[in-house]
């Protein structure tokens, strides 16, 4: 008896260790909990995925052993009570209901914990709340957007630490429990400014995150169709992004990326204070920036608008998308009163993230590594790079790509479409291996006797050996492996 | 919340006690607003404690009876580890006292000045005040430290050096190489020790000989230079980094013989002196220097404090010859006693302010070095089967 207890117990440790784990990856949500579970509900039962594990080990927080603890709880409730009621009998089948269905406990237990969590939650929020009233002179810097938040809160962050200590919320912490993290475990008396990158899933997030953080210069990237299930339409996209500027006093700062069509279509802007909007294309900009140079040092272009006339900048940094980023971060360290010899010097330093958009020469050919790149906007934006980068006359462009991947039915129409791209602006394309070889070609039959098909990126690299003379520029897009160099 | 500072003073050094007097005086002087000061004292015997006590300089006449009271502490040599730690008696691993967010070292000479701690801070990655490791090895070495400023165009006097095996291996042969550099009368001095100790005037070869004997039982490292008789010493502080840097007032410290000796340095002076450190030695401040001289010392010292990278504040110690009327620059200390307080005083700047910017540099060297690249990602044994042997990369 005791030694089938035993069993029952070891079994059901296993099982639960299973069912937290799978819990906490579903970001403790009993919904998408559900969704995985229905998704191969007898082998989740038996636990089998604990033969292949996930990658993310299984982090013990104190959340998880509050769930622990109280599903345990409720099954030795449940079992005693099952003894007490039908004797051993039901008690053997109240076991193996346990084991089979603790996922039930451990919602069930999550639920129940709730408010716990809640007062939690809350006392987290207000002491981060009390950390910031005691640094009066910390300057908040909010930045939001469809796309773009995340590379304009790094070129900020670069651009004001030449000069001052810069708190910056981590890579993914973009919700406000990340931000009163951030705050709780890294703000330091000598930070001088503090740079929040707003995140949004449905309206209202992002203006609880300004309640807490309450920024003086807010900055909108961009306006996109992205997440449009949640929110329904572009208007209500861009009216959660305008939280940020709403949450602005009126001597603080709006910057916004007029380029954006989202924002440009915008009738209006509930900003109190001042607004600042900027482009490369827009006319209304009052920050316009122009002249934009792609070379192999990389990109130079000007920026009028402010107090310091007309601006060179220079960066390794390429692609417009990338630049428009730039001129936003800048345009905010301009009003948080960098000179501009410091914003000139921090972007400068600014380093473009390997194999996205970086740029290099080898034995004189020109290669632009875009190899990260996943989607169409990218690709249109390393093919606009490929186009305008200066080059010696009679220069060779070269495009190596395999076209794009995990796009799902709309993968033949993209690729075709890229390659007609690649046939307006390429003198070279070689295709890697087959999975879009058809459609590519398709796209650029155009390209005739310069079109090259490689089954590999080794073949591929070995047929640029061979194409590319000094002067030339070679472009690798998309999708590349791990290994490539 | 305040910036968590990691006062740490003593050391393994003759100077442990003199780091003492410049500790308390420097906590005195840390903002209690922003900051907060934890104590760390090493010990002679290289053991680190901390405790509220170490602060009162009257405790330390009773060293024992204050580390008795004191609790020991370590920090781990582990990157991006701040804590420090109660050493011994957790349960379940050390418990930790404070995180730290900056260290400033006011330790001096020996093991404490010449880079060995900075080391290891720079492997925890902590911001520290103060030169790097580089600056304050090359900075208390006497020999590094002139070669490196006669590099840069910058005048020192005429030095010979030898090493201590050379010296035992073959006496007669290091004098003759001497006297074929330098005439006498010269000053023999070990390489690396701070507040004049092991150093002995030489006017003749017999001199010579002694003089030499008593430095190699101090170090390996010996430096023999020109002795100027007619000798003025200036001194002069510098703050800032390699960007920015101004220097202070000039002083000139009072000697009671031929040399500055350690009585002078630190025991001259009224009432109180003993506690006081360099604060109380005598000394004419400012310098009584002629037309452009003051100038001419400052501009040297801020190339001085450029030529060997430093950081922080340090007091560069000056020579003019009265004879020829040369200005020479004799040495650097890169963590001076009492940080110079008392020039920086004089040249308008209190030591509240003075050190509000000494960790605002050692926060900026921080931030500068975290956006350097010191690793490129990849794993070259991952290639290794590939064409690519050991010790040599096929092409």
């Amino acid at each position: 008896m005791i030694f089938l207890a035993l069993i029952f117990y070891a079994l059901w440790a296993v099982s639960l260790r299973y069912d937290i784990w799978m819990f906490q990856q579903n970001s403790y949500m009993p919904s998408r909990y559900y969704t995985w579970f229905k998704s191969d509900w007898l082998a989740n039962s038996l636990s089998k995925g604990l033969l292949s594990p996930p990658k993310v080990p299984l982090v013990w927080t104190r959340r998880v052993i509050r769930i622990v603890a109280v599903s345990v709880a409720l099954g030795l409730l449940l079992l005693s009570l099952s003894w007490k009621l039908g004797g051993t009998a039901l008690l053997v089948v109240m076991a193996v209901l346990v084991l089979l269905l603790d996922k039930l406990l451990v919602v069930l237990a999550n639920l129940i914990l709730s408010p716990v969590e809640a007062l939690i939650r809350r006392w987290y929020y207000q002491d981060a709340r009390r950390i910031l009233d005691s640094h009066p002179d910390l300057v908040v810097i909010g930045v939001t957007g469809s796309y773009g938040k995340t590379s304009t809160k790094n070129y900020l962050y670069r651009i004001l630490s030449e000069k001052y200590n810069v708190l910056v919320t981590p890579g993914n912490y973009n919700t406000t429990l990340g931000v009163v993290r951030t705050i709780r475990e890294q703000l330091k008396p000598y930070h001088r400014f503090f740079i929040v990158e707003m995140g949004a899933k449905q309206p209202g997030d992002i203006r609880e995150i300004c309640r807490l953080v309450r920024p003086t210069v807010g900055i909108v990237t961009a306006v996109g169709p992205m997440h449009l299930e949640t929110f329904g339409s572009i208007e209500n996209v861009r009216r959660t992004k305008f939280e940020l500027l709403e949450a602005l006093p009126e001597d603080g700062v709006g910057i916004v990326n007029l380029d954006s069509e989202g924002i440009a279509s915008a009738k209006s802007f509930p900003c109190r204070g001042r607004l600042l909007g900027f482009g490369i294309r827009s006319a209304e900009a009052d920050y316009k920036a122009g002249d934009v140079r792609y070379s192999p040092n990389g990109t130079s272009f000007t920026l009028e608008g402010g107090s310091d006339g007309r601006v060179v900048y220079h960066t390794p940094v390429m692609g417009e998308g990338n630049v428009l980023d730039i001129i936003g971060a800048a345009v905010a360290a301009e009003a948080l009163g960098v000179e501009v010899g410091a914003r000139k010097t921090g972007v400068s330093k600014l380093a473009a993230v390997e194999h996205r958009l970086s740029i290099s020469t080898r034995g004189g050919i020109t290669v632009i590594d875009d190899a990260y790149n996943s989607n169409p906007e990218g690709a249109a934006m390393a093919l606009d790079v490929l186009q305008r980068i200066e080059a010696p006359e009679g220069a060779k462009r070269i495009v190596v790509t395999p076209g794009f991947v995990e796009m799902g039915p709309e993968q033949d129409r993209a690729c075709e479409e890229f390659g007609r791209h690649i046939a307006e602006v390429a003198d070279g394309l070689i295709v890697v291996n087959r999975l879009n070889r058809d459609a590519l070609c398709k796209g650029a039959g155009s390209m005739g006797e310069a079109l090259y098909i490689a089954e590999d990126l080794r073949e591929a690299s070995a047929m640029v050996a061979r194409l590319a003379l000094p002067g030339d520029i070679v472009l690798y897009e998309n999708d590349l492996p791990d290994s490539f160099k | 919340m305040k910036t968590k500072v990691g006062l740490l003073f003593g050391g393994r050094s003759v100077e442990n006690e003199i780091s003492v007097v410049t500790a308390v005086q420097t906590s005195e002087s840390l903002d209690a607003d922003r900051y907060e000061v934890v104590p760390i004292y090493i010990s002679k015997q290289g053991r680190w404690y901390t405790g509220d006590g170490l602060l009162k300089v009257e405790n330390y006449r009773d060293l024992t009876r204050l580390l008795a009271s004191s609790s020991e502490v370590y920090m781990k040599p582990l990157y991006g580890d701040y804590n420090l730690y109660l050493n011994g008696g957790g349960l379940f691993g050390d418990k930790v006292v404070a995180t730290l967010d900056v260290i400033l070292p006011t330790l001096h000479g020996t093991n404490c000045e010449d880079g060995t701690v900075q080391g290891v801070l720079a492997s925890i990655g902590i911001p520290f005040v103060g030169c790097g490791v580089l600056a304050s090895a090359n900075g208390m070495d006497k020999i590094t430290m002139k070669m490196i400023l006669r590099g840069c165009g910058i005048p020192v006097v005429d030095y010979f050096w030898f090493n201590d095996k050379s010296w035992y291996a073959d006496r007669d042969k290091v004098a003759d190489a001497l006297e074929k550099t330098l005439k006498y009368p010269v000053i023999v001095k070990p390489a690396n020790s701070g507040s004049s100790v092991g150093i002995r005037p030489a006017h003749n070869r017999e001199e010579f000989f002694e003089a030499a004997e008593y430095a190699c039982t101090f170090t390996t490292r010996i430096i023999v230079e020109r002795l100027i008789t007619a000798l003025k010493e200036v001194n002069c502080s510098v703050i800032g980094n390699y960007e920015e840097c101004e220097a202070s007032v000039c002083e000139v410290p009072q000697r009671s013989g031929e040399i500055l000796t350690y009585e002078d340095k630190y025991k001259g002076g009224g009432k109180g002196a003993k506690s006081k450190g360099m604060r109380s030695t005598k000394r004419e401040l400012p310098a009584k220097l002629a037309d452009g001289e003051t100038e001419y010392i400052q501009d040297l010292a801020c190339r001085t404090f450029r030529a060997l990278s430093c950081d922080g504040v340090a007091r560069i110690d000056f020579m003019k010859d009265e004879d020829d009327r040369r200005i020479y620059v004799n040495e650097i200390n890169t963590i001076p006693g009492s940080l110079s307080s008392y020039l920086w005083d004089a040249a308008g700047l209190p030591f509240d302010k003075a050190i509000d910017r000494l960790i605002d540099i050692a926060l900026a060297r921080s931030r500068e070095e975290s956006f350097k690249i010191t690793d490129f990602g990849g794993n070259i044994f991952k290639d290794l089967g590939k064409g690519a042997r050991m010790g040599k990369f096929s092409k």
